[in-house]
């Protein structure tokens, strides 16, 4: 077992170090932030004057190394726009964003888990098709059309929910379900597929030759089997949405979360809170992904033993 | 029965007023608020209610109207040096007591700049003041070079708006020395002396204003505003109908039915004093010759852009002049057509082999910027040029590779030498990023603009400049964009032609809210 926790933690370090040194060269490559938020009408020297200010005058390999350097000190340098250190700015935002995650995988564990096993039990019946059915349309529905549609019909048109901010129980129900559509439908099928594979086995049919209840069966010996693959989708698929859909979602609807900053970061160059922005969610993913690693291992021996 | 509904009437003014409060839904919150190093769009409009200048304008008015604002008096004692009286009994919103010290540190932060990202927007319109200093507690002279033909203009700047010395100094470090540390933490935590002081900022996020009780002028209508960002289009318009905003800023021109039709909504406009404008590379090997750069210019059609792209409100110039420039405003001067046959016949005269034109554009920096690159495109091909878009959030503006691209020449103060002049001077922004050539003769003719204390040799003097560049093109206004606010019914307010662009000025009379 710590041969394999210290595999995982090599291969996060690793991902981390490549994510971060991508999203230094690309920030770079794609424009300066002199010429993006400082506004228009410098002249060549007064813009070199900005350039020193912000410490932007080495080549690119020197910002790395003196960026490199920053992260193993835990410094992470100032914002360019508030100057306010970035693990402040982004460090205010983290709780927004997490309560929108938290919400959202709950609810989607809540919905899509039952959905699942319904549609595994009713599997020939109208009640699992049309349960498949939505889950179909709704992983092909983007979370922004989603939300942008619940925008358009409750706020909208029936003046039934907010828009704008996170200020109360109200503001959270749009953004939440907008974050878990795709996953709620994702997990669905899956966890309708892993219930057929297991219902499908012998021990079930030992199970039920037993005289246990149906409800013991499907609970206990299926879904208790079938978690382990339940656990690596949810793990997977929070990991993505930690990472891309809390972008849009926050943008929509002015939550002030990781992603709203990200975004506004991205167009006006801010490359420290950019780069700790991205190493912030990145560790998020990376650190759900050796989590689902070591749920996993817990919830079948057979991987803990054959991997150590 | 008189005197009932007198004390009812009393009794109900201040809790009528006390019930003011608004929430504005803006598609950006600045992230810091420094009236100084700040001149972008964003910020300029939250200065105006929590800041004041020396002299300020009637802002109802085009042309200027100066009045006493912290100054109460001005006059000039020398031709360059001019003395101002201050104001007295006006606080900070901290509760300090204004004086000539905190008058002089506020000019001199700009006039003796030593904070970078004051000393780059204090030279190109501050230059000719090196110094302000103290007389007594309410008195203080301002230094000029030269003669100056624009003080109370320049004086009543956003830049040198007035801030708190002691509180400053004392933000970080020493608290006797002025850090540029200390003007980095006033921008999270300004102090002024306006009508609102904020009350609450969260950078990019949300600002609260609140009534300032011990303003020095007229009591703020509003007790309460709340400034909230909301970047989507779509989920501001939302916003307003749904009631969690009273006011949203920037609404695009064909979103403008969707809040005209709503019986509780309307919108104000106006054209930004501010031009996109397109730029050429004088300097490109390929452009060397001006008759290429004249069809360039010569082809667009600025009124087709007008129409296609901003439904007709946006304001096509004949030169580069505004309304809002007052005296030195030319608007007979024409010096920029649309001539297609011209365009051709000029082609011809230069030789034009068909070599291909890139014009620059960012993907969504300039409202309608990659459709009206398009379009303009389209229109050299008309004209017989061979252009091509390239959408690169890079600025081109200083790479010796450049051809044309957009741009935007913001008016920053109510004058051509406030837009123009800043952006077209000898060695400014364009000459030092290599696309614009000046000569002697420009410089000469610059000087007499610049400087000339006859607003007739001033207006010469800038048709002069306006000539140079329809002979030898370097820039092209294309139009003033129009900008919208959407608001409820009840709200009674409209960005005022006297303000530099985007200002929301809630100021008493500025602003009215109707049955709350």
């Amino acid at each position: 077992m710590i041969a394999y926790l210290a595999r995982i933690s090599v291969k996060s370090v690793v991902t981390l170090f490549a994510i971060v040194t991508v999203t230094f060269i690309a920030t770079r490559l794609s424009g300066n932030p002199i010429d993006t938020f400082l506004g228009d009408g410098l002249t060549a020297e007064g813009r070199a004057e900005l350039i020193r200010y912000f410490q932007l005058d080495g080549t690119l390999w020197q910002q790395y190394v003196a960026f490199l350097r920053g992260v193993v000190s835990g410094e992470f340098g100032l914002s360019f726009v508030d100057r306010r250190p970035v693990t402040q700015v982004v460090g205010e935002r983290l709780w927004a964003s997490g309560q929108l995650l938290l919400a959202s995988v709950t609810l989607t564990i809540l919905v899509a888990i039952p959905l699942g096993i319904l549609a595994a039990i009713y599997r020939k019946s109208w009640i699992g098709s049309a349960v498949m059915t939505v889950a179909f349309a709704g992983y092909a529905v983007p979370s922004f059309i989603l939300a942008i549609l619940m925008v358009l019909v409750f706020s909208y048109w029936l003046n039934w929910l907010p828009v704008v901010g996170n200020g109360s129980f109200l503001h959270f129900i749009m953004p939440t379900i907008a974050m878990s559509g795709v996953l709620v439908a994702a997990l669905t099928r899956f966890t309708r597929n892993a219930m057929l594979d297991v219902l499908g086995q012998d021990f079930i049919r030992t199970a039920r030759a037993k005289g246990l209840s149906e409800a013991r069966v499907v609970l206990r010996h299926g879904l208790g089997n079938a978690g382990v693959t339940v656990i690596s989708v949810i793990g997977l698929q929070v990991a993505g949405l930690a990472a891309a859909g809390s972008v849009v979602v926050e943008s929509i609807f002015s939550w002030p979360g990781i992603g709203q900053l990200l975004v506004n970061a991205a167009l006006i160059r801010d490359y420290p809170v950019l780069q700790f922005g991205v190493i912030t969610v990145a560790v998020a993913v990376v650190a759900i992904n050796a989590l689902t690693d070591v749920a996993y291992a817990l919830a079948d021996p057979r991987i803990r033993l054959a991997r150590s | 029965m008189f005197r009932l509904m007198l004390t009812t009437a009393l009794a109900a003014l201040p809790l009528y007023a006390s019930a003011q409060e608004i929430t504005v839904g803006a598609a950006n919150v600045s992230s810091y608020l420094d009236p100084g190093r700040d001149h972008s769009n964003v910020g300029s409009q939250f200065y105006y209610n929590s800041f004041d200048t020396l002299i300020d304008r009637d802002h109802s008015k085009l042309d200027p109207e100066w009045t006493p604002a912290l100054a109460t008096s001005w006059e000039l004692i020398e031709p360059t040096v001019m003395e101002l009286k201050l104001r007295e009994g006006v606080t900070f919103h901290n509760g300090e007591e204004m004086t000539a010290d905190d008058v002089v540190f506020s000019l001199n932060r700009m006039m003796q700049a030593t904070f970078p990202p004051y000393v780059v927007r204090a030279k190109d319109r501050l230059a000719n003041f090196p110094k302000a200093e103290k007389v007594d507690d309410y008195t203080v002279r301002i230094h000029a070079a030269r003669e100056e033909p624009l003080w109370e203009t320049l004086i009543s700047l956003q830049q040198v708006m007035i801030i708190p010395e002691d509180y400053t100094k004392a933000l970080t470090g020493d608290p006797d020395v002025a850090e540029d540390s200390d003007y980095e933490a006033f921008a999270l935590a300004p102090v002024g002396t306006g009508p609102y002081r904020v009350a609450e900022f969260q950078p990019g996020e949300k600002l609260v204003w609140e009534r300032f009780d011990d303003f020095w002028g007229e009591q703020a209508p509003l007790r309460r505003v709340n400034v909230v960002q909301i970047s989507e289009t779509a989920s501001r318009m939302t916003a307003l109908r749904t009631g969690e905003a009273d006011i949203i800023t920037n609404i695009a021109p064909d979103q403008l039915s969707l809040i005209e039709r709503d019986p509780e909504l309307k919108t104000a406009g106006s054209a930004t004093a501010l031009f996109h404008v397109m730029i050429m590379n004088q300097n490109h090997p390929k452009l060397e010759d001006p008759r290429i750069r004249q069809a360039m210019s010569l082809a667009i059609d600025r009124d087709a852009l007008n129409e296609a792209l901003w439904l007709g409100k946006a304001v096509v110039p004949s030169t580069h002049t505004m309304a809002e420039m007052g005296a030195l405003h030319q608007p007979d001067l024409v010096t920029f057509e649309y001539d297609p046959e011209r365009a051709r016949a000029l082609l011809d005269e230069a030789g034009y082999d068909g070599f291909e034109i890139t014009f620059d554009t960012a993907s969504s920096y300039y409202t309608n910027g990659l459709l009206a690159a398009q379009a303009i495109t389209q229109m050299w091909a008309d004209g017989g040029l061979n252009g091509k878009v390239v959408v690169s959030d890079t600025w081109t503006g200083g790479s010796p590779d450049l051809m044309a691209r957009n741009w935007s020449n913001p008016m920053y103060f109510a004058d051509p030498f406030g837009s123009f002049g800043v952006m077209w001077a000898p060695e400014g922004p364009s000459q030092s990023e290599g696309r614009f050539n000046t000569d002697e003769a420009y410089a000469d003719s610059w000087e007499r603009f610049r400087y000339s204390t006859d607003v007739e040799t001033r207006k010469a003097a800038y048709r002069e400049l306006m000539e140079r560049v329809k002979e030898d093109p370097a820039v092209l206004p294309l139009y003033r964009p129009f900008e919208s606010w959407g608001m409820k019914k009840s709200i009674d307010w409209a960005p005022m032609p006297g303000h530099i662009p985007y200002v929301l000025d809630f100021r008493a009379g500025n602003i009215t809210v109707a049955g709350s």
